[in-house]
């Protein structure tokens, strides 16, 4: 049926075009200059493509899925709105060919956690799908930069950097970009401003040990712990430390009552995807290589503040933290490797 | 002093004046929610409503979207079952409703959205007696006018989606082959909503170049190009995509944005959507007033025709 229509195709065109359209340039179509993958249609990898589509990122999208009636009716859906859109191509197969010259691979692919099941036995199953995958993206767009999204972010990530061969500043992990978002919106609703004026980073292993930065929040440049020095502490009358807690829980009380998160990630993704491709050397806070950091001696990925641009990861900024906060990255560390060291195949 | 009062001094007494551009989405299912992300991706209201039967979904959906607030410019996410949140709305989009099951008759179904909408629409009137309503729930021309017909509104304040999506992927199907951006590629489709939609041949051009003048069987069953198979595929693709992933959304999505932002931006573009198309049949006795696709403009008050 679908070889029928594109004959018919063919034949419709053909002649309009000749009398309709004199060409000026020969020679084969021009590559795409801001390619941008998504590997995974599933909630969050579409909620990720349409963000990417709605900033006018790319100009061309690919998806890539394992579940290839799923994958084509995604394309399909996408591409019936081109009109409203300025991603003048989007493609999609199972093949990772169609991935070739992306400059931007986000990975959301993997499985989600089995009840009772184990940490390191979900990230061994996860392992065992990245084996297949990355080698596949890098061979096609060896020159690309990888945001993993898939959890658990931290760990994927130094997966994703094993698997792929490349160097560290072109492999980031979402990590708690996500976080940050959520806690500046949540601190900023009690101050009844908007988010993007209410600065806070939350850092560290993305999940539950993640770590707000209490010591470096601000408004306008006045630094919230200096107005209230309880600020963030457990003594806090007004429980400031409740807010990054709603921040660990938010993911999982979406969860809760939706079955999934999609469309903050989604949107996170797209301002990652924006200072990359757009070369602006924005910081966010993102997973990085932090081996060396902060008394880290192992090859563990956290979230640190870092410069994103064309590079990758340009540069990472050299956060002030105090000790109780440097203690909580190494303890975060540990707990990775520990993870780690154990995998097989990466 | 609390944190708050040491670090900030209110200029301006009490709340800021409501919101001058809301929108609300009824209906927080995939076209619901691509309604909503399209709007708040092109920034064209400050405060998004979403209301839905499903409490812990729709309660889920705001927080999602509120989760991005730092990466969106609306301001004020709000969402819940009561209507009275929905007050003050400019535009309100409605996607509630059933879908189709198997073996289902048309009439049937639209019986069972009749009595959705019975519930839904006086609600909203009662809350946003002043906003436009974009009905979006299918089958759409008759939802329209059933939704017209509950609310009371004046005609040109009921707008069905329509055909606005059709000659969406009509013309992304033209720029396909022609290589073009579908926005260069020019054809109207009109009419019904669905298989009897008319692709109006004559007006198929690209730059002002009509192309049933470079070739005059088109859309005729003499054509050798066979046009009319492009109109067939428009009417199929909806069809196709939900057979491969369950239900469309994006592109329905996107193009409620579309019309949200003629509207909320006053643009005076030209749209086709469903409005009331009253017909004097010369022989009948009476008119018959049915809802029908025209090309309209847009307006912030008023549609023309």
């Amino acid at each position: 049926l679908v070889l029928n229509w594109a004959t018919v195709y063919q034949a419709i065109f053909t002649n309009c075009t000749v009398k309709l359209i004199t060409p000026m340039a020969s020679g084969p179509a021009e590559p795409p200059r801001n390619k941008v993958t998504v590997v995974g249609v599933g909630m969050v990898g579409m909620a990720c493509a349409v963000s990417i589509l709605l900033r006018d990122l790319a100009d061309e999208l690919a998806l890539v899925d394992v579940m290839e009636d799923k994958l084509k009716g995604e394309m399909m859906d996408l591409q019936h709105g081109s009109l409203f859109l300025k991603t003048s191509k989007i493609v999609a197969d199972k093949d990772y060919a169609v991935t070739a010259n992306s400059r931007i691979v986000v990975v959301t692919a993997g499985v989600r956690q089995q009840e009772g099941e184990s940490r390191l036995n979900l990230v061994q199953r996860n392992v065992n799908i990245f084996k297949h995958i990355i080698p596949q993206i890098v061979k096609h767009s060896p020159n690309c930069t990888l945001i993993v999204v898939s959890n658990p972010v931290d760990v994927l990530t130094y997966v994703t950097w094993k698997l792929s061969g490349l160097p560290k500043h072109r492999v980031i992990g979402s990590g708690t970009n996500l976080d940050s978002a959520r806690f500046r919106f949540l601190m900023a609703e009690r101050l009844g401003i908007h988010a993007t004026s209410f600065n806070g980073w939350v850092l560290g292993e993305h999940g539950d040990t993640s770590v707000p930065v209490w010591s470096g929040v601000s408004v306008a440049g006045v630094n919230l712990q200096k107005l209230n020095p309880e600020f963030g502490l457990d003594g806090d009358k007004e429980d400031w430390k409740a807010t990054h807690k709603e921040v660990v829980d938010s993911a999982y009380e979406v969860i809760k009552l939706k079955g999934y998160t999609n469309w903050a990630i989604g949107l996170s993704v797209a301002d990652l995807t924006e200072s990359i491709i757009k070369n602006m050397s924005r910081i966010h806070p993102v997973s990085t290589m932090v081996k060396d950091m902060y008394g880290i001696g192992e090859e563990v990925f956290l979230s640190l503040p870092c410069v994103l641009n064309s590079n990758g990861v340009g540069s990472v900024i050299n956060m002030t933290l105090t000790d109780a906060e440097v203690g909580q990255l190494k303890k975060s560390a540990d707990t990775l490797w520990g993870i780690q060291k154990d995998l097989k195949d990466v | 002093m609390t944190t708050k009062e040491k670090l900030i001094t209110h200029v301006l007494a009490g709340e800021p004046v409501g919101s001058r551009s809301k929108v609300t989405v009824v209906g927080v299912g995939m076209v619901g929610m691509a309604s909503a992300v399209s709007v708040l991706l092109k920034d064209l209201c400050d405060e998004l409503c979403l209301i839905d039967v499903m409490e812990d979904k729709l309660k889920g959906e705001v927080m999602d979207l509120q989760h991005g607030s730092l990466f969106c410019k609306t301001h004020k996410i709000v969402g819940d079952k009561d209507y009275s949140t929905t007050a003050h709305s400019k535009v309100v989009v409605v996607t509630a409703g059933a879908r189709q099951q198997e073996g289902e008759s048309r009439l049937n179904l639209v019986q069972r959205n009749v009595n959705i909408f019975k519930f839904i629409i006086p609600q909203i009137v009662k809350y946003s007696p002043n906003a436009i309503l974009l009905v979006v729930s299918n089958p759409v021309d008759i939802l329209t006018y059933v939704a017209w017909k509950l609310s009371g509104f004046p005609r040109h304040r009921v707008i069905g989606s329509g055909t606005n999506l059709d000659s969406g992927r009509f013309r992304h199907l033209m720029g396909e082959k022609l290589h073009l951006h579908p926005s260069s590629c020019h054809g109207w489709i009109i009419g019904e909503h669905g298989d009897s939609s008319v692709p109006v041949w004559s007006g198929v051009n690209v730059a002002g170049v009509s192309l049933k003048g470079l070739n005059p069987d088109m859309g005729t069953d003499a054509d050798k190009e066979d046009w009319k198979h492009v109109h067939k595929m428009v009417v199929n693709g909806a069809y196709e995509v939900i057979k491969l992933k369950g239900y469309t959304s994006w592109a329905i999505g996107l193009s409620v944005a579309d019309l949200v932002e003629s509207i909320l931006k006053n643009l005076h573009k030209v749209h086709p959507v469903s409005t009331l198309v009253k017909v004097r049949r010369p022989y009948a006795r009476s008119p018959s007033a049915k809802m029908g696709q025209m090309q309209c403009c847009v307006l912030y008050h008023c549609l023309w025709l």
